[in-house]
């Protein structure tokens, strides 16, 4: 019989192979999808965000590991889809006008995926009107903006601009990271939330989708 | 004292009239109202006004896919390949995503330095320079950081782990490419030349991007021998990398580097006093100068006091300089000024 604690140990070592096999027996001795997503995959890259943010594990182990989730959710998704499970919300995220760095925000589409949350990802040099646009489309939770450098990072406050001149400021999260980017600034252009890295950043997107529910 | 003897007085931690400054690089953006602020022409006469005690010198390159020695390879699959680079990123897919043998390396078109460095360039940017600075040559080097852009990073940091081979064929073809650069340009500049700066960016702001366990297994080879290289010259090696670095400043140490830039101040562990504590007596530093917050928000007196509180800190053995040797345009000029003005009030 496969123990979740073996799913999560595989995913966390990046064994995406292993992490295949072990989802499917998993499966064909009947657990469910559900057990299989929250306490081996999702717990893994728990354990994995938790070590990231103590710098006991780096990118590249952040890297192997989000690869053997997506290996394993490839095998969850039919059983998934069978059993009615959805996302527990959804974020848009991009790194914003004038700004081409996407190592801190991809790491960010890691960890919220790795949380159970739908990522859209904006990609790079997104601009308000293309975060909203997508606020538009998607509807997500979360807005989350990305920034390095300090000539970019001013980008944020007009992401906040077009939101509440659309009158949709109320209806989502900003949040936003980056090098620069400190909780002084956040709150000085009026976003929800800064967070220092990737990892508490999907701590801080599970919190305002958990408050969400129960409100 | 003159120039250069104050850098190398300061570089190897011995009494100085002042430390050695160094302005650092302005981005073509910001440049304009530098010059216009301190009344200049050019950079070089940017850095005579403000007394910077270094002066750069480039390693000329045009070959048919680039003009800049930093990136002289055309590895991304999708943008072309511009002088700018402005719209190069690390992340994009490269020619070896993918990678599955090493003997793969020979698909890819590796330029030959010696063909496409101008040494005539070179002489010429010598010839000018003013002989009472220290001269550094801006080769940057990147091993690590183009290793990312041969993949793409992300392709590459997994490679690193999963197929280590592959990893290490395509950084040590691009070490290889840069040690016959730098002979090139360490021969042409021979007995003329002081320090060079080389370097990747290893940190982010809070930590190391990869375990220190990595960077000794793919990295510091090839940093050590590009150092060793310019010693073998009797030049200095001004090391640079971004982020928070701390726990590899022995390593880099250990590898040779006899400066580490550009000391990011506000990333973690990586506070100018702290690093005077731990690595003081072993290492020189240049930067200190927050440009995070400090230089682009902070007021000319916050910034002439935060400088002056560096040169007490570090009366010798830190060469001042912004924490990010590329000045933005968001660095307001009067900052940059009260900067300047610490270090003239010191000599």
């Amino acid at each position: 019989m496969v123990s979740m604690e073996e799913i999560s140990q595989a995913l966390q070592k990046g064994k995406a192979k292993i992490v295949q096999e072990l989802v499917q027996q998993a499966l064909d001795e009947g657990v469910s999808a559900k057990t299989v997503l929250e306490e081996g995959l999702l717990a893994g890259m728990d354990v994995i965000g938790v070590k990231f943010k103590n710098n006991e594990v780096y990118i590249p182990e952040v890297l192997i590991a989000a690869r053997a989730m997506n290996a394993g959710t490839t095998v969850l998704k039919p059983y998934l889809n069978e059993s009615g499970e959805a996302a527990i919300g959804k974020a848009v995220i991009g790194t914003v006008k004038g700004d081409l760095h996407d190592i801190g925000k991809n790491l960010v589409r890691m960890m919220l995926e790795g949380k159970g949350i739908e990522v859209i990802d904006l990609g790079v040099d997104v601009s308000a009107e293309q975060f909203l646009d997508a606020y538009q489309k998607e509807h997500p939770d979360i807005i989350g903006c990305s920034a390095l450098l300090t000539t970019t990072m001013s980008e944020m406050k007009n992401v906040v601009n077009a939101f509440e001149a659309a009158g949709v400021r109320d209806k989502v999260t900003i949040m936003i990271g980056g090098a620069p980017v400190t909780e002084a600034f956040c709150q000085s252009i009026g976003a929800d939330i800064y967070t220092p890295d990737a990892a508490s950043a999907a701590e801080a997107a599970k919190q305002v989708l958990t408050n969400k529910h129960n409100a | 004292m003159d120039k250069r003897e104050r850098f190398y007085k300061t570089i190897h931690r011995e009494s100085v009239d002042r430390p050695a400054f160094w302005l650092g690089l302005p981005t073509d953006a910001a440049l304009p109202a530098l010059l216009k602020h301190f009344g200049a022409k050019d950079f070089q006469g940017l850095k005579k006004i403000v007394d910077d005690d270094i002066w750069t010198v480039i390693c000329p390159y045009h070959s048919p896919v680039s003009d800049l020695i930093e990136d002289p390879f055309k590895f991304s699959m999708f943008l072309e390949h511009t002088e700018s680079s402005a719209e190069r990123t690390l992340t994009q897919p490269g020619f070896f995503a993918g990678m599955e043998d090493p003997s793969e390396i020979d698909r890819f078109d590796w330029p030959d330095p010696a063909q496409y460095i101008d040494r005539e360039a070179i002489r010429r940017q010598m010839a000018e320079a003013p002989k009472d600075r220290a001269i550094m040559g801006v080769l940057w080097a990147s091993h690590f950081q183009l290793a990312f852009e041969a993949f793409g990073m992300e392709d590459a940091l997994i490679t690193m782990k999963l197929q280590p081979e592959c990893f290490e064929a395509v950084i040590n073809r691009i070490t290889e490419f840069y040690l016959q650069a730098n002979q090139i340009f360490l021969e042409e500049t021979k007995g003329q030349l002081d320090a060079i700066l080389i370097g990747n960016d290893f940190g982010t702001q809070n930590g190391l991007m990869t375990s220190p366990e990595d960077l000794r297994e793919f990295v510091f080879s090839g940093t050590r021998q590009m150092i060793e290289q310019a010693h073998s010259y009797g030049v200095t090696v001004v090391h640079h990398s971004c982020g928070s670095v701390f726990d590899v400043i022995p390593d880099l140490i250990a590898c040779g580097a006899d400066v580490i830039h550009p000391i990011q101040a506000l990333a973690r562990n990586m506070e100018p006093e702290r690093l005077k504590e731990n690595f003081g007596n072993q290492v020189a530093f240049c930067g200190g100068l927050d440009a995070q917050e400090l230089l682009v928000n902070g007021t000319p007196d916050a910034v002439y006091q935060r400088a002056s509180e560096l040169l007490d800190l570090f009366p010798t053995g830190l060469v001042l300089s912004p924490s990010h040797e590329a000045i933005l345009p968001d660095v307001p000029v009067q900052n940059v000024e009260a900067m300047v003005r610490a270090v003239r009030d010191r000599g």
